[in-house]
């Protein structure tokens, strides 16, 4: 009974702080908020069983629309995958140019959080001009692929386009730009009076708790977790371009600022690498259509984190089954827990500070079980739903 | 570092006396990169009818009608709203008949027929769809 | 007085009250949104946006929510636009000499252009609608902490003129030199005080969107929605008037009233456009630790001088 007395603010799933479905239940006593629940699913797509249905070619375009904003990994993550169990690598130029993409996809997605989290915590002109800039990068992805959101760079065995001389240059002259403002921007968030107010030593997680909560990512290198894949365990190009781990001991939402914005002049810096040091050579190499039986587990470093793929391939042009677990999912736990004793108006700010993103998360949905809950069969469903029909 | 009050009072000034970062866009139009990935267009005189296009497409966007195989009779039928723009059926073509334009990128319409394009020479889209209009019905018009 | 003076009926219903505060009310609106838009590097909306949202709303349907009481749902709104419209009457628009005017008039004007805030804040508590309480809540809190200030920093041009009356102060005004020179702190209170007033950035955690949805006006729509918008343009309008009555030398005629109003919206949008919301503690804090004390000092110094 003592859960009906509470005053609740629900957020979501239609809510102007939410830019996708997702529910939140934040007890409040006053402006502190003294309980935290989520739910999700309510953008599921049944892309995994999807996936059953389509070959290995087509299932790369539809894992790459798992997130509008993080895509290319997503085809990256499935990409590799499928070409280990086939038993072959694409080549070097390939590699480069897959590296290429994912880290002008990471200036991109930190552009696109910087702006998000700037609104969120009402500074809108941050959020006009960090969203201006960002196109500059979105404009250098289409030239490069010919899309901007989903770019289907990846094919199964290499890229579909080279880089050239011309992308080479446009590329430097673009990422000298953003560097700039993103020096710019680095300022603003670290020395804003009214921003720091509304950051520093909110969202407070420490390292243990990230520990704990298995955070991943830029949320998690906010606390002090020394972890990136690109550094653990290095996929694509990486090897030959190797990464400098950034992290903060903050914790707070000041931490997690200061993190993306200094992971995009790692960006900046590995893209001028890459750019310069491109393997000649060959785009694509053969793979058969139908692969090997098997299984595999892919990992890659998505924008948000750490993105891991089960592969199991029975040996047709169809994969059996594929298991996605994607950043976000792993990070909720921390907002649950972060949120208690915050105001409620640091709600949207702790949400947003991990970068949510609902629609790559939605292939589970936790039952909250109180003492009103109750588990039916299928059958009981089934009648209980015969049932209410008949009587409309 | 220090901590200062209007952090970005440089970029505001400066903005006033700048044009608009925004484009208007129906109004003035950028040109597209080289690269842009817009309407599928196919090149009937070189199709051998090997349907790789078609086995590989994430959305089911293209159909291959074949009118006459020995004679290489085909008409393409493109779902222009269903495509995802992905070009994997460009880069499946061997013979280099299917290529993305680059100009016309366009989707919006009141209904969906416009989506629909047939491709072909001349004289077979007219047989088809003459056909189709005598079977009366949009989609049973296709002969395999 | 070298004001200039029209019939009061006419000033009652045309002109500058009435129609033309309604006008100027949207028009000030426009300047603000398009201001704020370059600021931000944007386009902005086009010199009719405010009046088509205006006429889009009155055409809507007004619905009445479950759980409030429908004639204060209703008569709220029209409550809001009512008081702001008559706070008009007392201070010199346009730079013509205000429509009723005795003693006193400045204490009047300051309530009813509160009274503006009090109908939000019941509008939002009248409804059972969770993000309109807790808006209602903060609205009626950042009234508490900003009301102090304001008044006071608008007490210290009326001490220095010895008179209770704006019109007074406006004449005081013209004569000496700019209140702002001589009372800075008077001003900036004021200036950021009407930000509060008005529910501007930094200061709108009361119908922050990302929080609380629209606030105290979560459950408006239609009719009720467009008289409070309505409402708060007039207060925009009004307040930038006292503001520059009291603080940059008085308006004596139309052309000086275009200058400052327009002066001070100005700074007032590149304020809204550089500051992150301040959460409501921070507000209050804000207003009693430091905009209270401030005003209070202003106000010592002038009883000292004089």
């Amino acid at each position: 009974m003592e859960a009906q007395r509470k005053f609740i603010v629900p957020i979501g799933p239609q809510h102007p702080a939410l830019k996708e479905p997702g529910h939140f239940q934040f007890s409040v006593e006053g402006e502190i908020v003294t309980g935290a629940t989520v739910r999700l699913g309510y953008v599921h797509r049944g892309i995994e069983k999807g996936a059953e249905a389509r070959n290995w070619t087509q299932n790369l375009y539809l894992f790459e629309r798992i997130c509008g904003i993080c895509s290319h990994v997503h085809a990256t993550a499935l990409a590799l995958g499928a070409e280990r169990l086939a038993g072959v690598e694409a080549p070097p130029r390939a590699q480069a140019i897959r590296t290429l993409m994912s880290e002008l996809e990471r200036i991109h997605s930190h552009m696109l959080w910087l702006g998000v989290a700037a609104h969120e915590g009402g500074f809108e002109t941050l959020f006009m001009y960090s969203w201006r800039d960002r196109e500059i990068v979105m404009d250098l992805l289409e030239s490069l692929s010919g899309n901007r959101v989903n770019y289907s760079v990846n094919l199964i065995g290499g890229v579909k386009f080279d880089v050239t001389e011309k992308h080479h240059d446009e590329i430097l002259k673009g990422i000298e730009i953003l560097e700039e403002r993103t020096k710019h921007y680095l300022k603003v968030v670290t020395t804003d009076r009214t921003f720091l107010a509304r950051t520093r030593g909110v969202g407070l997680m420490t390292l243990q708790q990230a520990e704990l909560f298995g955070a991943v990512g830029p949320t998690a290198r906010a606390s002090g977790v020394a972890r990136d894949v690109r550094i653990d365990a290095p996929y694509e190009a990486y090897p030959q371009f190797p990464v400098r781990l950034v992290t903060d001991d903050g914790g707070d939402l000041l931490a997690r600022f200061k993190v993306r914005t200094r992971e995009l002049f790692e960006s900046y810096r590995l893209i001028r690498e890459i750019l310069n040091h491109m393997p000649p050579g060959e785009l694509t190499t053969r793979v058969p259509r139908r692969i090997p039986a098997g299984e595999t587990i892919s990992r890659v470093e998505a924008p948000r984190g750490e993105l891991f793929y089960f592969i199991k391939s029975n040996g047709s042009e169809k994969p059996e089954r594929i298991k996605v677990r994607t950043p976000s999912l792993c990070n909720w736990a921390s907002v649950t827990q972060v949120a208690i004793g915050h105001k409620l108006a640091d709600m949207p700010m702790i949400l947003s500070g991990i970068d949510p993103c609902f629609s790559c998360n939605d292939r589970m949905v936790t039952i909250n079980r109180g003492s009103s809950s109750q588990v039916w069969t299928w059958e009981e469903l089934r009648r209980y739903g015969i049932e209410y029909y008949r009587q409309r | 570092m220090k901590i200062r009050l209007g952090t970005m009072f440089g970029d505001i000034i400066r903005s006033l006396f700048r044009r608009p970062a925004t484009q208007l866009y129906p109004y003035e139009r950028r040109p597209t990169p080289e690269r842009l990935r817009g309407n599928l267009v196919w090149d009937p005189s070189k199709c051998t009818g090997c349907q790789l296009c078609i086995k590989d497409c994430p959305s089911d966007a293209i159909e291959l009608i074949v009118l006459d195989k020995v004679a290489k009779k085909f008409v393409l039928r493109y779902h222009q709203d269903r495509c995802t723009y992905c070009a994997q059926c460009v880069v499946n073509c061997r013979f280099k008949c299917l290529n993305m334009d680059d100009q016309t990128w366009e989707l919006a319409s009141v209904n969906k027929e416009p989506f629909t394009v047939y491709y072909g020479k001349d004289e077979d889209v007219a047989f088809l769809l003459e056909k189709m209009a005598r079977d009366n019905a949009g989609e049973s018009g296709c002969p395999e | 007085m070298n004001n200039l003076t029209v019939h009061p009926l006419i000033g009652l219903l045309l002109f500058p009250g009435g129609l033309f505060l309604l006008a100027s009310g949207l028009l000030y609106e426009w300047i603000d949104r398009k201001l704020v838009a370059r600021f931000q590097n944007r386009v902005g909306p086009r010199f009719i946006q405010p009046l088509a949202d205006l006429v889009k709303l009155l055409a809507k349907e007004e619905i009445s929510p479950e759980g409030v009481n429908k004639p204060l749902f209703f008569i709220l709104p029209v409550v809001a636009l009512a008081a702001a419209l008559t706070a008009a009457l007392y201070v010199p628009m346009a730079g013509f000499v205000p429509a009723g005017s005795f003693r006193g008039d400045l204490i009047i004007t300051l309530y009813l252009l509160s009274v503006l805030t009090l109908c939000l804040g019941l509008a939002g508590a009248n409804t059972i609608s969770r993000f309109a309480i807790i808006g209602a809540t903060r609205t009626l809190t950042q009234l508490f902490s900003y009301e102090a200030p304001f008044l006071l920093a608008l007490l210290g041009p009326a001490i220095a003129a010895a008179s209770w009356q704006i019109t007074d102060v406006d004449f005081y005004a013209q004569q000496h030199l700019w209140m702002a020179v001589t009372q800075p702190i008077g001003f900036l209170v004021a200036l950021v005080g009407l930000m509060g007033k008005l529910e501007l950035p930094p200061f709108d955690s009361p119908e922050a969107e990302t929080e609380i949805v629209a606030g105290a006006m979560t459950e408006y729509s239609g009719r009720g929605y467009a008289l409070f918008r309505l409402g708060k343009n007039i207060e925009l309008v009004i307040g930038l008037t006292l503001v520059a009555t009291f603080y940059l030398g008085g308006l004596a005629n139309p052309v000086q009233f275009l200058i400052k109003t327009l002066g001070l919206l100005v700074v007032l949008a590149a304020l809204q456009s550089l500051f992150a919301r301040l959460r409501i503690d921070q507000t209050v804090g804000l207003w009693w630790r430091v905009g209270a004390l401030l005003a209070l000092a202003q106000l010592l110094v002038l009883f000292l001088l004089r």
